[in-house]
């Protein structure tokens, strides 16, 4: 074991080689030549973008309406609401559909058929459901509230069922043993053990509700968005400066209140 | 043992305080917001309830669009879109990210600007950046393009950048150690640790890509959003639903295909 096999030593390891590395490659290579080739952007236009996005910039952000901020914090304070409410109305919708998507809770059959249910929610995004709701609802707040309400069941139901699945058995076991009913094992078998991740998971998903509404207005469904949207229309670039930075400091805001009591429910009381 | 002793039960510890003020706090909250948006239930009920085109669109959806000239053109465009502004913005994220980590930062001005970058780019949200671009460049795909670009850039650079900062130092201090620049450093100390994780987010930008190259296009920049206000216009809300559900088909089956891939490299 004295001699060392120098050639072994310079040799530089070999690089790994599997089949599928060069076929991925070149799939996505030809979709992003096939996307390049086919689209018809006017590429053109695409080396005036960053003179035109500077204009714009300049136009936004140069002279803003400060005047205007009390309307504007209004709009978004709707804003925040719609995402408040909406929350809270896919929260209630969601916990007794993750019940029945949790496997240690419902059978096989009633897992798989609510998890598909779940899984389409989530496929759909919010502004096409607002697009449907706004004829129900007229161009209110409430197409917004119900938007994100909707759009949010299907991943809040599919983190609250992961959530459940990871229980400890023991408590439900216990409420089994004294004779609880099905209704009394849900509520001290499994609520309390999930209730702290499935609040902290609301708060996150309040956060990018708080986004998601900010656009809804765009489309008429309440909120800051439209006022951005109608004030970029015409042309009123003060405004619409403004408004665009009352969003980007709520949002950073609400981040950051939310994210702090989230850290509190899951860390439990900080001692010393 | 007495009789009283086991019929007693264990007092019931009180609720803490930070649960009492949170719940308050929610409580409070949704009041506030309800009042806000003039929150009416049984108005709802009714509204939601009555016989609409809407709901009747969508039980009996038109399947149709998808051999309508427009319609096709519009759907293959949303895919273009989605590709290539996730393959543009996953590029750029890459470096955005690495330069902005204490270890891969030349200095400390580079690390805070680009810092400020990422989480400005990360605060709006895509229709918004959409939006801004349609006034900017015009309406049109170039900026759906842009607007899923930035986006991208966005998402790929805000999970790569967590990804990085949990990575091993080991091969950093080798790297170093061995007199490697900082960019080589970062090639081959920090790439090949993240390249698995990277791919995964860049599939992840892809599908979230895909879902907002459906609505871009309400606001002019291109895709298949043009189609679905073009319908919603004219009220039909049949051959919408044909067309919307047909494509959340195709969203639903790269998904899937995207999370059994993301499943093998993680």
């Amino acid at each position: 074991m004295t001699t060392v096999d120098r050639g072994a030593v310079t040799r530089m390891p070999e690089p790994t080689r599997e089949w599928w590395r060069p076929v991925t490659w070149a799939v996505v290579i030809a979709l992003a030549a096939w996307s390049l080739w086919g689209l018809d952007a006017r590429w053109e236009r695409l080396l005036d973008a960053p003179a035109d996005l500077w204009d714009l910039g300049r136009l936004l952000f140069s002279d803003m309406a400060f005047e205007r901020t009390g309307d504007l914090l209004v709009d978004m304070w709707e804003s925040i609401a719609i995402a408040w409410l909406g929350t809270i109305i896919a929260g209630i919708v969601a916990l007794p559909l993750s019940f029945l998507a949790a496997e240690n809770l419902a059978g096989r059959f009633t897992t798989l058929v609510v998890r598909q249910v779940l899984n389409l929610l989530r496929a759909i995004p919010e502004v096409i459901l607002a697009i449907a709701f706004i004829p129900l609802l007229g161009l209110t707040p409430m197409a917004g509230v119900m938007a994100i309400g909707v759009g949010s069941i299907g991943t809040l139901g599919k983190l609250f069922a992961e959530v459940i699945e990871a229980i400890d058995d023991a408590p439900v076991e216990a409420v089994d043993a004294v004779g609880g009913s099905r209704l009394q094992r849900l509520r001290w078998g499994v609520v309390p053990q999930v209730l702290p991740e499935i609040s902290s998971f609301l708060l996150y998903r309040f956060e990018i509700n708080v986004r998601a509404s900010a656009v809804l207005g765009v489309i008429g469904a309440g909120g800051i968005g439209g006022t951005i949207a109608q004030t970029l229309q015409f042309k009123q670039f003060e405004v619409a400066g403004l408004g665009l930075v009352i969003v980007v400091v709520a949002t950073i805001g609400v981040d950051i209140v939310s994210g702090a009591i989230r850290r509190r429910i899951l860390r439990g009381p900080s001692r010393g | 043992m007495t009789d009283a002793a086991v019929d007693r039960l264990p007092p019931r510890p009180a609720p803490g305080r930070f649960t009492v003020l949170s719940g308050l706090g929610a409580l409070v909250l949704t009041v506030l917001t309800a009042r806000a948006v003039d929150f009416d239930p049984t108005g709802l009920v009714t509204d939601l309830t009555r016989p609409n085109s809407v709901v009747e669109g969508l039980l009996d959806p038109d399947w149709s669009q998808i051999w309508s000239r427009r319609s096709r053109r519009a759907f293959i465009e949303t895919l273009q879109l989605a590709v290539l502004g996730t393959a543009g913005g996953s590029i750029v994220a890459l470096p955005l990210a690495l330069y902005a980590t204490d270890y891969g930062a030349p200095n400390r001005v580079v690390q805070v600007v680009l810092r400020l970058i990422n989480s400005v780019i990360r605060s709006l949200p895509d229709l918004l950046w959409a939006l801004l671009f349609v006034s900017a460049v015009g309406i049109g795909a170039l900026s759906g393009l842009l607007a899923l670009f930035f986006f991208s850039i966005a998402v790929v650079s805000k999970l790569t950048a967590d990804t990085l900062d949990g990575i091993d130092r080991g091969p950093i201090e080798a790297g170093v150690a061995a007199g490697a620049s900082n960019t080589s450093m970062l090639r081959t100390a920090v790439l090949p640790q993240i390249l698995p994780s990277y791919v995964s987010f860049v599939l992840y930008g892809f599908e979230i890509n895909l879902r907002a190259s459906a609505v871009i296009g309400l606001v002019g920049a291109g895709g298949i959003g043009e189609r679905i206000q073009f319908f919603q216009g004219r009220g039909e809300w049949d051959k919408l639903w044909g067309l919307v559900l047909l494509f959340f088909l195709v969203v639903f089956l790269v998904e899937r295909i995207s999370i059994v891939l993301r499943r093998r490299l993680v």
